[in-house]
């Protein structure tokens, strides 16, 4: 990526009358099936949608990164005992708007054989359009009333789909080292990730660091044990493409004891003779004080990086204005807020500049 | 759907193809909606408000969900009028529905100035007039809410908008909509439309801090509607029944059975803001609803239900 470029894809306008009409959208609204709805452990759950026909073929198309927005309005609630005392007065709240949701994986169905084990597959095949179903896999934390209802789905329960949508990562040319850095909730698109760079691009070297304040607050399949004390643990979900992983914890529960910022430099001192940060680019996503964090780090140590970020949304897909995003406006001076005249300062949309970004780019 | 139905409204003096839009704001300059519906099926579309200048608009969040709504305070934010020309008003060439830019700013001579800028425009069909947006310091509600500024920013941009249309969109946040309603049509304007949204407010308990970084927001979605439906109403017996002034109702629309309660309140035409952001493709379910509707009725023409509440 060129100095002070943003990551392109979403930028271009897309033509105001497409030139051929598709048979249907290309984003939806599709309706997934839900085919499994597994807990991980403590708030976390990994969710199984399959897509067939046009849905497919829009979803076989995912990028790494590129989000969904999910209708959860009419599904139910757990029954009263089954809802944290915590969460009893949200729980109450009426949906209206879709909610966001980033991909952990996703892959052609494989149709399990007597060889393999559902969930097992160590290499999906790649997916290509046109062709059966797709399997598309969300991870996500129950914290407020829609992700409660999702609780609730089981297989075969329908669930209406935008997407997919946003930019996604990118590779730059020239890179051969990927550091892919997961904060809290941020792993499901670094995962995406890392199945995708196993795929399209098998030589990168890559290697995984997941970070959270406790070892109850990393979303990942295997609750943590003693061994992730050990440097070199490898979390299920990236050992699974042969990425090495490592994990670091506030409180020192699993793993490295600090931020992931720290342990990115631990790991940095370590391997710094064959480091070459040119060939080197960090992917984030996660709480905006850890991108900040990781943001100045891959300055310092002239790493590209590109970032994914949160922001509230209430469409998703470039209606609103509601995901402003503050950037580093480009030569020449961008909008100006409010009344402020000329600025170094714009503001992109998350849903559709995004969500994945230049960390040169963003005002933290 | 069986029998022939005349979906079309006048307004105005515009024939409509139907009586549904999209309102301003939910559905920028049409280059987004146009990925999940066919755009040109609208009776009408308004852009964003357009102010003299770019805006940024408000820090984040700009956004909250409430029960069956949201507040949003998204401060205006756009590209400018010469971007707008630039970049955005060649494609809306392309929509064959009837076209309005709302326009927004500080000062009556913001105003003004938009719409002189603007008033040459071919595609344009008219303008609406936001003195009613909740999130900006200066201007906005301030104009709304106020019967003799009403009068005045509507004449000045009556006589600066040549023989483009005038619609005058008010503030539900008054104590009587039809004193500002009658004062938008004493300074001449061609239609109104009717409801921007309610100031409110959402504190986040545990931080003690309103969510919003403005602070407040604007009140949109099905929650507003029942009181939408009662001012249009109001509007419609108060001040315009028996004009030649049309009503743009709007106001938490989600369905044909929502935009159809307004029609019979009194409004000529419907927008349909928020639900877009939910399902971007529900103004097309709607005019197949009313349609369908007429049809199961024995109505032949929609035209035929403006007003018809008894
Ligand atoms: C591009 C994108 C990708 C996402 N991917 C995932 C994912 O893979 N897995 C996952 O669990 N969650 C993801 N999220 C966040 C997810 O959308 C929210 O957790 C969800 O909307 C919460 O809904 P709720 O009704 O359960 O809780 P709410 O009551 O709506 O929110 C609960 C808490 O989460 C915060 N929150 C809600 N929405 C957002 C948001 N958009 N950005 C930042 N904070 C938010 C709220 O401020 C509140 O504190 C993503 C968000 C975005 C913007
Ligand atoms: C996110 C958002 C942005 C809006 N922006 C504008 C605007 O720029 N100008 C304007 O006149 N109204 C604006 N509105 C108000 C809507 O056009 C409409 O009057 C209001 O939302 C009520 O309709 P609804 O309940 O169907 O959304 C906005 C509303 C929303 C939700
Ligand atoms: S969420 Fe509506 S524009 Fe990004």
């Amino acid at each position: 990526m060129t100095e002070g470029q943003p990551v392109q894809q979403a930028q271009t306008p897309a033509p105001a009358t497409p030139p051929i009409v598709p048979s249907y959208n290309p984003k939806g609204p599709f309706e997934a099936t839900v085919v499994f709805n597994k807990p991980l452990h403590q708030k976390f759950y990994r969710l199984g949608l399959q897509f067939a026909g046009p849905g497919a073929e829009a979803f076989a198309k995912t990028r790494p990164g590129q989000f969904a927005q999910f209708d959860l309005s009419n599904i139910a609630l757990p029954p009263a005992d089954a809802i944290p005392e915590e969460l009893k007065d949200e729980s109450a709240r009426q949906i209206l708007l879709r909610r966001p949701f980033s991909f952990a994986r996703v892959a052609k169905e494989v149709i399990p054989s007597a060889h393999s084990a559902p969930g097992q597959t160590a290499h999906p095949k790649p997916v290509s359009s046109g062709v059966g179903k797709i399997i598309a896999e969300v991870v996500y934390c129950v914290l407020g009333p829609a992700t409660l209802r999702m609780t609730t789905l089981v297989k075969g329960n329908p669930i209406n789909v935008i997407g997919p949508l946003g930019n996604g990562f990118t590779v730059p040319a020239g890179k051969k080292r990927a550091l892919l850095v997961a904060g809290g909730m941020g792993s499901p698109p670094l995962e995406h990730l890392a199945q995708v760079l196993t795929l399209e691009h098998p030589t990168m070297d890559a290697i995984a660091f997941a970070g959270a304040k406790t070892k109850e607050d990393l979303p990942f399949d295997r609750p943590l044990d003693n061994l992730s004390r050990e440097i070199g643990f490898w979390l299920k979900e990236f050992g699974r493409y042969s990425i090495s992983s490592f994990v670091a914890t506030d409180d020192g529960s699993a793993g490295f004891k600090g931020f992931v910022s720290a342990c990115i430099l631990d790991w940095l001192s370590q391997n710094a003779l064959s480091f070459n940060p040119a060939e080197a680019i960090i992917y984030a996503c996660g709480p905006r004080s850890m991108l900040t964090t990781i943001a100045k780090l891959a300055r310092d140590k002239k790493i590209d990086c590109q970032i994914s970020m949160e922001e509230m949304m209430a469409c998703g897909i470039g209606l609103c204005q509601s995901c402003a995003v503050k950037c580093v406006a480009p030569v020449g001076g961008g909008i100006p807020a409010g009344d402020k005249s000329p600025t170094a300062e714009t503001y992109k949309l998350c849903c559709k500049d995004g969500p994945v970004f230049d960390a040169k780019e963003i005002v933290f | 759907m069986e029998n022939q139905i005349d979906m079309s409204v006048e307004f105005a003096g515009l024939k409509l193809a139907n009586p549904v839009w999209t309102a301003s704001g939910t559905c920028g300059y049409a280059d987004e909606l146009g990925e999940f519906m066919d755009v040109s099926k609208l009776g009408g579309f308004i852009t964003k408000s357009v102010t003299i200048k770019p805006r940024q608009g408000n820090p984040t969040p700009r956004i909250v969900e409430t029960d069956n709504g949201m507040l949003n305070a998204i401060g205006l934010a756009n590209v400018g009028v010469d971007e707008f020309i630039a970049e955005k008003l060649p494609a809306l060439e392309k929509m064959s529905c009837a076209v309005f830019v709302n326009i927004a700013g500080e000062t009556i001579e913001d105003y003004v100035a938009v719409a002189q800028r603007l008033c040459e425009q071919k595609v344009i069909a008219g303008f609406e007039l936001n003195i009613s947006c909740p999130n900006v310091k200066q201007g906005g509600i301030t104009f709304g809410t106020q019967p003799a500024l009403v009068k005045e920013i509507t004449s000045a941009v009556k006589s600066a908008c040549g023989s483009k249309m005038l619609m005058v969109k008010l503030t539900p946040s008054v104590t009587d909509i039809a004193v500002t309603a009658k004062a938008a049509v004493e300074g001449g304007a061609d239609a109104l439309s009717l409801i921007n949204t309610f100031t409110a407010m959402v504190i986040d308990i545990e931080t003690r801090k309103p969510v919003l970084a403005n602070r407040t927001g604007g009140l949109s979605g099905p929650a507003i509607k029942p009181i939408a439906v009662y001012m249009v109403n109001k509007v419609f017996n108060e001040v315009t029944k028996g004009t030649q002034i049309p009503i743009l109702g709007m106001g938490g629309i989600r369905t044909a059975s929502d935009a159809i309660e307004f029609i019979l309140a009194g409004a000529t035409a419907v927008a349909v803001g928020t639900s877009n952001f939910v399902e971007p493709n529900c103004t097309v379910k709607i005019i197949d609803g009313i349609h369908k509707y007429c049809d199961n009725h024995g109505v032949v023409a929609v035209r035929d239900l403006i007003g018809k509440v008894e």
